[in-house]
Protein backbone atom coordinates (compact mmCIF):
# COMPACT_ATOMS: atom_id res chain seq x y z
CA UNK A 1 0.00 0.00 0.00
CA UNK A 2 1.40 3.38 -0.95
CA UNK A 3 -0.53 5.13 1.80
CA UNK A 4 2.15 4.13 4.31
CA UNK A 5 4.07 7.16 5.55
CA UNK A 6 7.61 7.12 4.29
CA UNK A 7 9.23 8.46 7.40
CA UNK A 8 8.70 8.47 11.15
CA UNK A 9 10.40 10.43 13.86
CA UNK A 10 10.32 9.45 17.48
CA UNK A 11 11.32 11.64 20.36
CA UNK A 12 10.91 11.69 24.11
CA UNK A 13 8.98 14.64 25.47
CA UNK A 14 9.03 15.02 29.25
CA UNK A 15 9.80 11.32 29.50
CA UNK A 16 6.96 10.16 27.22
CA UNK A 17 7.84 8.57 23.92
CA UNK A 18 6.11 10.23 20.95
CA UNK A 19 6.11 9.11 17.36
CA UNK A 20 5.03 11.16 14.39
CA UNK A 21 4.50 10.23 10.77
CA UNK A 22 6.16 12.84 8.60
CA UNK A 23 4.43 14.15 5.50
CA UNK A 24 1.88 16.50 4.05
CA UNK A 25 -1.30 14.44 4.45
CA UNK A 26 -3.96 14.83 7.12
CA UNK A 27 -2.66 13.79 10.52
CA UNK A 28 0.95 13.77 9.40
CA UNK A 29 3.52 16.17 10.74
CA UNK A 30 4.79 18.47 7.99
CA UNK A 31 8.61 18.65 7.79
CA UNK A 32 8.23 22.42 7.98
CA UNK A 33 6.67 22.26 11.47
CA UNK A 34 8.75 23.72 14.29
CA UNK A 35 9.14 21.99 17.63
CA UNK A 36 7.34 24.93 19.27
CA UNK A 37 4.27 24.29 17.09
CA UNK A 38 4.42 20.55 17.71
CA UNK A 39 4.56 21.09 21.47
CA UNK A 40 1.81 23.71 21.59
CA UNK A 41 -0.58 22.88 18.76
CA UNK A 42 -0.17 19.13 18.43
CA UNK A 43 0.49 18.07 22.01
CA UNK A 44 -1.23 20.88 23.89
CA UNK A 45 1.90 21.64 25.93
CA UNK A 46 1.17 25.36 25.92
CA UNK A 47 3.58 26.11 28.76
CA UNK A 48 6.18 26.77 26.08
CA UNK A 49 5.54 30.31 24.85
CA UNK A 50 6.22 31.66 21.39
CA UNK A 51 7.12 35.34 21.49
CA UNK A 52 8.94 36.53 18.39
CA UNK A 53 9.04 33.16 16.54
CA UNK A 54 12.37 34.32 15.05
CA UNK A 55 14.91 33.22 17.65
CA UNK A 56 15.33 36.66 19.19
CA UNK A 57 13.43 36.53 22.51
CA UNK A 58 14.16 33.05 23.95
CA UNK A 59 10.59 32.67 25.31
CA UNK A 60 10.27 29.30 23.58
CA UNK A 61 13.38 27.80 25.21
CA UNK A 62 13.16 24.08 25.99
CA UNK A 63 15.87 21.58 26.81
CA UNK A 64 16.90 19.37 23.89
CA UNK A 65 19.21 16.62 25.16
CA UNK A 66 19.85 18.86 28.15
CA UNK A 67 20.90 21.95 26.19
CA UNK A 68 18.74 25.08 26.25
CA UNK A 69 17.41 25.38 22.71
CA UNK A 70 14.96 27.52 20.79
CA UNK A 71 11.93 25.39 19.93
CA UNK A 72 10.77 28.01 17.41
CA UNK A 73 13.98 27.60 15.41
CA UNK A 74 14.07 23.81 15.52
CA UNK A 75 12.33 21.55 13.03
CA UNK A 76 10.57 18.65 14.75
CA UNK A 77 11.58 16.36 11.90
CA UNK A 78 15.21 16.93 12.94
CA UNK A 79 14.58 15.88 16.56
CA UNK A 80 14.52 12.14 15.88
CA UNK A 81 15.88 10.35 18.95
CA UNK A 82 16.08 13.54 21.01
CA UNK A 83 14.94 14.01 24.58
CA UNK A 84 12.94 17.22 25.04
CA UNK A 85 12.04 18.71 28.42
CA UNK A 86 9.53 21.53 28.63
CA UNK A 87 8.29 23.53 31.61
CA UNK A 88 5.57 20.87 32.05
CA UNK A 89 8.34 18.32 32.66
CA UNK A 90 9.88 20.06 35.66
CA UNK A 91 7.49 19.24 38.53
CA UNK A 92 7.85 15.84 40.16
CA UNK A 93 5.58 13.56 38.10
CA UNK A 94 4.49 11.54 41.14
CA UNK A 95 3.87 14.19 43.77
CA UNK A 96 3.35 17.22 41.52
CA UNK A 97 5.81 19.14 43.70
CA UNK A 98 7.33 22.08 41.85
CA UNK A 99 10.98 22.18 40.92
CA UNK A 100 12.96 24.33 43.42
CA UNK A 101 13.55 26.80 40.57
CA UNK A 102 9.82 27.19 39.95
CA UNK A 103 9.24 27.70 43.67
CA UNK A 104 12.03 30.28 43.81
CA UNK A 105 10.43 32.21 40.93
CA UNK A 106 7.14 32.25 42.86
CA UNK A 107 8.79 33.27 46.13
CA UNK A 108 10.64 36.15 44.46
CA UNK A 109 7.69 37.13 42.24
CA UNK A 110 10.20 36.90 39.40
CA UNK A 111 7.63 37.73 36.73
CA UNK A 112 4.73 40.03 36.08
CA UNK A 113 2.78 38.78 33.10
CA UNK A 114 4.69 35.49 33.13
CA UNK A 115 4.97 35.07 29.38
CA UNK A 116 8.77 34.85 29.32
CA UNK A 117 8.96 32.85 32.55
CA UNK A 118 8.90 29.26 31.19
CA UNK A 119 11.81 30.03 28.86
CA UNK A 120 13.76 31.72 31.66
CA UNK A 121 13.19 28.77 33.98
CA UNK A 122 14.30 26.24 31.36
CA UNK A 123 17.51 28.16 30.61
CA UNK A 124 18.14 28.59 34.34
CA UNK A 125 17.52 24.85 34.85
CA UNK A 126 20.25 24.03 32.31
CA UNK A 127 22.57 26.52 33.96
CA UNK A 128 22.10 25.05 37.45
CA UNK A 129 22.49 21.51 36.15
CA UNK A 130 25.86 22.39 34.63
CA UNK A 131 26.91 24.86 37.31
CA UNK A 132 25.15 24.40 40.68
CA UNK A 133 26.48 27.62 42.22
CA UNK A 134 26.75 30.22 39.46
CA UNK A 135 28.09 33.73 40.02
CA UNK A 136 25.74 36.60 39.21
CA UNK A 137 27.66 37.27 35.99
CA UNK A 138 27.16 33.64 34.95
CA UNK A 139 23.41 33.88 35.58
CA UNK A 140 23.30 37.06 33.53
CA UNK A 141 25.15 35.59 30.59
CA UNK A 142 23.12 32.36 30.63
CA UNK A 143 19.89 34.38 30.56
CA UNK A 144 21.26 37.17 28.38
CA UNK A 145 18.96 36.45 25.45
CA UNK A 146 15.73 36.27 27.46
CA UNK A 147 13.54 39.30 27.09
CA UNK A 148 11.07 40.33 29.73
CA UNK A 149 9.02 43.34 28.78
CA UNK A 150 7.82 43.74 32.38
CA UNK A 151 11.47 44.16 33.48
CA UNK A 152 11.41 41.33 36.00
CA UNK A 153 15.09 40.64 35.29
CA UNK A 154 16.34 41.74 38.74
CA UNK A 155 13.97 39.39 40.51
CA UNK A 156 14.89 36.59 38.13
CA UNK A 157 18.56 36.87 39.08
CA UNK A 158 17.60 36.74 42.78
CA UNK A 159 15.35 33.73 42.17
CA UNK A 160 18.00 31.76 40.29
CA UNK A 161 20.66 32.56 42.89
CA UNK A 162 18.23 31.55 45.64
CA UNK A 163 17.36 28.28 43.90
CA UNK A 164 21.07 27.54 43.54
CA UNK A 165 21.48 28.07 47.28
CA UNK A 166 18.52 25.86 48.14
CA UNK A 167 19.95 23.01 46.13
CA UNK A 168 23.29 23.00 47.89
CA UNK B 1 6.15 28.32 7.48
CA UNK B 2 4.92 26.99 4.17
CA UNK B 3 5.39 23.33 3.36
CA UNK B 4 8.67 21.93 2.12
CA UNK B 5 9.94 18.38 1.95
CA UNK B 6 12.97 17.39 3.99
CA UNK B 7 15.91 15.12 3.35
CA UNK B 8 18.77 14.02 5.56
CA UNK B 9 22.02 13.41 3.74
CA UNK B 10 24.88 11.24 5.02
CA UNK B 11 27.75 12.72 3.02
CA UNK B 12 28.61 16.14 1.62
CA UNK B 13 28.66 14.80 -1.94
CA UNK B 14 25.13 13.37 -1.47
CA UNK B 15 24.08 16.85 -0.39
CA UNK B 16 25.62 18.45 -3.47
CA UNK B 17 24.02 15.84 -5.73
CA UNK B 18 20.61 16.31 -4.14
CA UNK B 19 20.80 20.11 -4.46
CA UNK B 20 21.80 19.91 -8.13
CA UNK B 21 18.95 17.49 -8.86
CA UNK B 22 16.54 20.07 -7.40
CA UNK B 23 17.75 22.72 -9.89
CA UNK B 24 17.87 25.60 -7.46
CA UNK B 25 14.61 24.73 -5.71
CA UNK B 26 16.28 23.50 -2.55
CA UNK B 27 18.33 24.91 0.26
CA UNK B 28 20.64 23.48 2.89
CA UNK B 29 19.88 23.57 6.59
CA UNK B 30 22.47 23.20 9.34
CA UNK B 31 21.72 25.01 12.61
CA UNK B 32 18.71 26.61 10.95
CA UNK B 33 18.81 29.77 13.07
CA UNK B 34 19.23 31.93 9.96
CA UNK B 35 17.34 29.84 7.39
CA UNK B 36 14.13 29.36 9.37
CA UNK B 37 13.83 33.12 9.85
CA UNK B 38 14.20 33.61 6.10
CA UNK B 39 11.56 30.98 5.33
CA UNK B 40 9.12 32.18 7.99
CA UNK B 41 9.28 35.72 6.65
CA UNK B 42 9.15 34.44 3.06
CA UNK B 43 11.88 36.94 2.14
CA UNK B 44 12.97 35.54 -1.17
CA UNK B 45 11.09 35.44 -4.47
CA UNK B 46 11.63 31.67 -4.53
CA UNK B 47 10.65 29.23 -1.79
CA UNK B 48 12.40 25.86 -1.52
CA UNK B 49 10.57 22.68 -2.47
CA UNK B 50 13.09 20.74 -0.46
CA UNK B 51 15.26 21.50 2.56
CA UNK B 52 18.38 19.36 2.68
CA UNK B 53 19.63 18.66 6.19
CA UNK B 54 23.42 18.60 6.23
CA UNK B 55 23.66 18.17 10.03
CA UNK B 56 23.50 14.42 9.41
CA UNK B 57 26.81 14.42 7.50
CA UNK B 58 29.32 12.37 9.45
CA UNK B 59 32.63 13.75 10.67
CA UNK B 60 32.14 17.48 10.10
CA UNK B 61 31.58 18.48 13.71
CA UNK B 62 35.07 18.16 15.15
CA UNK B 63 38.03 20.32 16.00
CA UNK B 64 41.27 18.58 15.04
CA UNK B 65 44.68 19.97 15.92
CA UNK B 66 47.06 19.86 12.95
CA UNK B 67 50.73 20.86 13.17
CA UNK B 68 50.04 23.83 15.39
CA UNK B 69 46.98 24.78 13.37
CA UNK B 70 43.51 23.30 13.36
CA UNK B 71 40.89 21.89 11.03
CA UNK B 72 37.37 22.66 12.18
CA UNK B 73 34.38 20.88 10.67
CA UNK B 74 31.73 23.25 9.37
CA UNK B 75 29.11 21.60 11.60
CA UNK B 76 30.99 22.44 14.81
CA UNK B 77 28.61 24.37 17.05
CA UNK B 78 29.55 27.88 18.12
CA UNK B 79 28.92 26.84 21.74
CA UNK B 80 31.52 24.07 21.32
CA UNK B 81 34.08 26.44 19.79
CA UNK B 82 33.83 28.99 22.59
CA UNK B 83 34.62 26.19 25.10
CA UNK B 84 37.09 24.11 23.10
CA UNK B 85 40.47 24.02 24.91
CA UNK B 86 42.48 23.89 21.65
CA UNK B 87 40.64 26.89 20.22
CA UNK B 88 40.90 28.87 23.46
CA UNK B 89 44.62 28.19 23.71
CA UNK B 90 45.72 28.60 20.08
CA UNK B 91 43.02 30.80 18.56
CA UNK B 92 41.50 32.97 21.29
CA UNK B 93 40.29 35.45 18.65
CA UNK B 94 38.04 32.74 17.20
CA UNK B 95 36.82 31.63 20.64
CA UNK B 96 35.94 35.25 21.48
CA UNK B 97 34.16 35.82 18.20
CA UNK B 98 32.13 32.62 18.57
CA UNK B 99 31.17 33.56 22.13
CA UNK B 100 30.07 37.01 20.95
CA UNK B 101 27.42 35.62 18.59
CA UNK B 102 23.77 35.96 19.63
CA UNK B 103 22.54 34.02 22.70
CA UNK B 104 23.59 30.78 24.40
CA UNK B 105 20.47 29.15 22.93
CA UNK B 106 21.39 30.15 19.38
CA UNK B 107 25.02 29.16 19.84
CA UNK B 108 23.81 25.69 20.92
CA UNK B 109 22.28 25.27 17.45
CA UNK B 110 24.32 27.54 15.18
CA UNK B 111 27.29 26.05 13.34
CA UNK B 112 30.56 27.61 12.24
CA UNK B 113 29.72 26.97 8.57
CA UNK B 114 26.33 28.57 9.03
CA UNK B 115 27.81 31.59 10.75
CA UNK B 116 30.11 32.07 7.76
CA UNK B 117 27.42 31.48 5.12
CA UNK B 118 24.47 33.26 6.75
CA UNK B 119 22.45 35.72 4.72
CA UNK B 120 22.57 39.47 5.22
CA UNK B 121 20.73 41.27 8.02
CA UNK B 122 19.87 44.31 5.85
CA UNK B 123 16.48 45.41 7.13
CA UNK B 124 15.14 46.06 3.65
CA UNK B 125 16.21 42.62 2.48
CA UNK B 126 14.73 41.09 5.65
CA UNK B 127 11.39 42.86 5.40
CA UNK B 128 8.69 40.17 5.94
CA UNK B 129 6.49 39.31 2.97
CA UNK B 130 3.36 39.02 5.10
CA UNK B 131 3.57 42.68 6.13
CA UNK B 132 2.67 44.35 2.89
CA UNK B 133 4.96 42.45 0.57
CA UNK B 134 8.67 41.75 0.41
CA UNK B 135 11.07 44.44 -0.77
CA UNK B 136 12.85 43.48 -3.95
CA UNK B 137 16.43 44.58 -4.42
CA UNK B 138 19.48 43.75 -6.53
CA UNK B 139 20.36 40.89 -4.20
CA UNK B 140 16.94 39.33 -4.87
CA UNK B 141 17.31 39.81 -8.61
CA UNK B 142 15.40 43.02 -9.32
CA UNK B 143 14.80 46.50 -7.98
CA UNK B 144 17.01 49.20 -6.48
CA UNK B 145 19.03 49.07 -3.26
CA UNK B 146 16.73 50.76 -0.76
CA UNK B 147 19.60 51.53 1.59
CA UNK B 148 21.15 54.10 -0.75
CA UNK B 149 18.34 56.62 -0.32
CA UNK B 150 16.79 55.07 2.78
CA UNK B 151 17.85 54.47 6.37
CA UNK B 152 21.35 53.13 5.96
CA UNK B 153 22.72 53.50 9.48
CA UNK B 154 23.67 49.80 9.64
CA UNK B 155 25.01 49.42 6.10
CA UNK B 156 28.49 49.30 4.57
CA UNK B 157 30.82 52.28 4.49
CA UNK B 158 33.21 50.74 1.99
CA UNK B 159 33.16 48.18 -0.82
CA UNK B 160 29.42 48.14 -1.50
CA UNK B 161 28.36 47.77 -5.10
CA UNK B 162 24.67 47.52 -6.08
CA UNK B 163 24.11 46.07 -2.59
CA UNK B 164 25.39 47.87 0.53
CA UNK B 165 24.70 45.22 3.16
CA UNK B 166 27.67 44.40 5.40
CA UNK B 167 28.89 40.91 6.22
CA UNK B 168 27.01 39.77 9.35
CA UNK B 169 29.47 37.05 10.39
CA UNK B 170 31.63 37.60 13.48
CA UNK B 171 33.68 34.44 13.13
CA UNK B 172 34.65 35.45 9.56
CA UNK B 173 36.42 38.53 10.93
CA UNK B 174 38.45 36.56 13.47
CA UNK B 175 39.21 33.77 10.99
CA UNK B 176 40.36 36.25 8.35
CA UNK B 177 42.78 37.79 10.85
CA UNK B 178 44.14 34.31 11.57
CA UNK B 179 44.69 33.63 7.85
CA UNK B 180 42.15 30.79 7.73
CA UNK B 181 40.86 29.14 4.58
CA UNK B 182 37.57 27.37 3.95
CA UNK B 183 37.10 24.15 2.06
CA UNK B 184 34.11 23.86 -0.20
CA UNK B 185 32.72 20.86 -2.07
CA UNK B 186 30.62 21.16 -5.19
CA UNK B 187 29.76 19.47 -8.45
CA UNK B 188 33.28 20.09 -9.76
CA UNK B 189 34.98 18.66 -6.71
CA UNK B 190 36.68 20.44 -3.83
CA UNK B 191 38.26 23.86 -3.72
CA UNK B 192 39.60 25.99 -0.93
CA UNK B 193 39.73 29.75 -0.58
CA UNK B 194 40.71 32.36 2.00
CA UNK B 195 37.81 33.19 4.34
CA UNK B 196 37.67 36.79 3.13
CA UNK B 197 37.13 35.61 -0.46
CA UNK B 198 33.91 33.89 0.57
CA UNK B 199 32.16 37.26 0.36
CA UNK B 200 31.08 39.56 -2.44
CA UNK B 201 28.74 42.59 -2.38
CA UNK B 202 25.87 40.37 -3.59
CA UNK B 203 26.32 37.65 -0.97
CA UNK B 204 28.61 34.70 -0.46
CA UNK B 205 30.53 33.35 -3.42
CA UNK B 206 29.38 29.74 -3.10
CA UNK B 207 28.13 28.39 -6.41
CA UNK B 208 24.87 26.47 -6.72
CA UNK B 209 24.93 23.25 -4.72
CA UNK B 210 28.24 23.94 -3.00
CA UNK B 211 28.68 23.09 0.69
CA UNK B 212 31.28 24.58 3.00
CA UNK B 213 32.81 21.54 4.70
CA UNK B 214 35.85 22.58 6.73
CA UNK B 215 37.74 25.58 8.03
CA UNK B 216 41.52 25.33 8.17
CA UNK B 217 43.48 27.62 10.45
CA UNK B 218 47.24 27.58 9.93
CA UNK B 219 49.72 27.53 12.80
CA UNK B 220 50.13 31.09 14.00
CA UNK B 221 53.55 32.76 13.69
CA UNK B 222 55.83 32.65 16.71
CA UNK B 223 55.53 35.77 18.84
CA UNK B 224 52.11 36.67 17.48
CA UNK B 225 49.19 37.92 19.55
CA UNK B 226 45.57 37.97 18.42
CA UNK B 227 42.18 39.25 19.48
CA UNK B 228 38.64 40.10 18.50
CA UNK B 229 36.38 42.93 19.60
CA UNK B 230 32.82 43.79 18.71
CA UNK B 231 30.60 46.81 19.19
CA UNK B 232 26.85 46.20 19.41
CA UNK B 233 23.81 48.21 20.41
CA UNK B 234 22.35 45.45 22.60
CA UNK B 235 25.17 43.77 24.43
CA UNK B 236 23.93 40.24 25.13
CA UNK B 237 22.43 39.53 21.70
CA UNK B 238 23.17 41.46 18.57
CA UNK B 239 24.96 41.58 15.28
CA UNK B 240 28.04 43.75 15.12
CA UNK B 241 27.77 47.42 14.28
CA UNK B 242 31.52 47.16 13.86
CA UNK B 243 33.91 44.38 14.83
CA UNK B 244 37.67 44.01 14.59
CA UNK B 245 39.91 40.96 14.37
CA UNK B 246 43.66 41.42 14.62
CA UNK B 247 46.83 39.40 14.67
CA UNK B 248 50.09 41.17 15.39
CA UNK B 249 53.45 39.49 15.08
CA UNK B 250 56.38 41.19 16.74
CA UNK B 251 60.08 40.55 16.33
CA UNK B 252 62.61 42.12 18.69
CA UNK B 253 60.03 44.56 19.96
CA UNK B 254 58.89 45.72 16.54
CA UNK B 255 55.86 44.72 14.52
CA UNK B 256 56.92 42.43 11.69
CA UNK B 257 53.42 41.63 10.43
CA UNK B 258 49.94 42.97 11.18
CA UNK B 259 46.64 41.56 10.00
CA UNK B 260 43.72 43.85 10.78
CA UNK B 261 40.23 42.98 9.56
CA UNK B 262 37.16 45.09 10.21
CA UNK B 263 33.63 43.65 10.23
CA UNK B 264 30.27 45.35 9.84
CA UNK B 265 31.65 47.97 7.45
CA UNK B 266 31.95 46.12 4.14
CA UNK B 267 30.43 43.18 2.23
CA UNK B 268 33.13 40.94 3.72
CA UNK B 269 35.92 41.17 6.28
CA UNK B 270 37.68 44.42 5.30
CA UNK B 271 41.45 44.24 5.48
CA UNK B 272 42.77 47.63 6.51
CA UNK B 273 46.19 47.94 4.94
CA UNK B 274 46.48 51.58 5.99
CA UNK B 275 46.65 50.53 9.64
CA UNK B 276 48.79 47.48 8.90
CA UNK B 277 51.38 49.43 6.90
CA UNK B 278 51.68 52.12 9.51
CA UNK B 279 52.32 49.59 12.28
CA UNK B 280 55.01 47.65 10.41
CA UNK B 281 58.51 48.03 11.86
CA UNK B 282 57.20 50.14 14.75
CA UNK B 283 56.98 49.08 18.38
CA UNK B 284 53.39 48.36 19.42
CA UNK B 285 52.85 51.07 22.03
CA UNK B 286 50.25 53.68 22.90
CA UNK B 287 51.76 56.20 20.54
CA UNK B 288 51.89 53.97 17.46
CA UNK B 289 48.44 52.57 18.27
CA UNK B 290 46.90 56.03 18.54
CA UNK B 291 48.27 57.08 15.15
CA UNK B 292 47.64 53.74 13.43
CA UNK B 293 44.01 53.51 14.52
CA UNK B 294 43.30 56.93 12.99
CA UNK B 295 44.41 55.53 9.63
CA UNK B 296 41.56 53.02 9.59
CA UNK B 297 38.98 53.26 6.81
CA UNK B 298 40.59 56.31 5.22
CA UNK B 299 39.18 55.18 1.87
CA UNK B 300 35.63 54.76 3.20
CA UNK B 301 32.71 56.32 1.36
CA UNK B 302 29.98 56.32 3.99
CA UNK B 303 26.32 56.58 3.05
CA UNK B 304 24.14 59.36 4.43
CA UNK B 305 23.71 57.95 7.95
CA UNK B 306 26.63 55.65 8.73
CA UNK B 307 29.82 57.72 8.92
CA UNK B 308 29.74 57.09 12.69
CA UNK B 309 30.91 53.52 11.98
CA UNK B 310 34.33 54.88 11.00
CA UNK B 311 34.81 56.47 14.43
CA UNK B 312 33.70 53.27 16.14
CA UNK B 313 36.09 51.20 14.02
CA UNK B 314 39.01 53.47 14.95
CA UNK B 315 38.16 53.30 18.65
CA UNK B 316 37.74 49.52 18.54
CA UNK B 317 41.08 49.05 16.78
CA UNK B 318 42.80 51.23 19.37
CA UNK B 319 41.14 49.38 22.25
CA UNK B 320 41.95 45.97 20.83
CA UNK B 321 45.59 46.78 20.08
CA UNK B 322 46.02 48.31 23.54
CA UNK B 323 44.71 45.06 25.02
CA UNK B 324 47.15 43.08 22.92
CA UNK B 325 50.12 45.01 24.29
CA UNK B 326 49.30 43.87 27.81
Amino acid sequence: MSSKPTKWVSLTINGDNREFAIGGRAGELPPSETLADTLRERLGLTGTKVGCDRGSCCSCTVLINGAPSLSCMTLTVECDGASVITIEGLPDPLTGALDPLQQAFIDHTAYQCGFCTPGMIMAAKALLTANPSPAESEIKSALGGHYCRCISHYHVIDAVADAAGRKS
Amino acid sequence: MRYFSHQNVATASDGVKSAIECEGKSCFIAGGTDLLGILKDDLLPSYPEKVINIKTIEGLGNVEGREGGARIGALAKLSALERDPTIIELFPALAESAASVATPEIRNAATLGGNLCQDTRCWYYRYPHHMGGRMDCPRKGSGPCHAVLGDNRYHSVIGGKRCFAPCPSDTAIALAALGATVEVIGADGERSLPVEDLYSPMGNTLRGGEILTNVDIPAQPKGSVQGFKKFTVRKPIDFAIVSVGARITALEGKVSEARIFIGGVAPGPYRDEGVENYLRRKPLDSQSIATASKKALLKAKPLSMNAYKIDIARSLIAELLEELTR
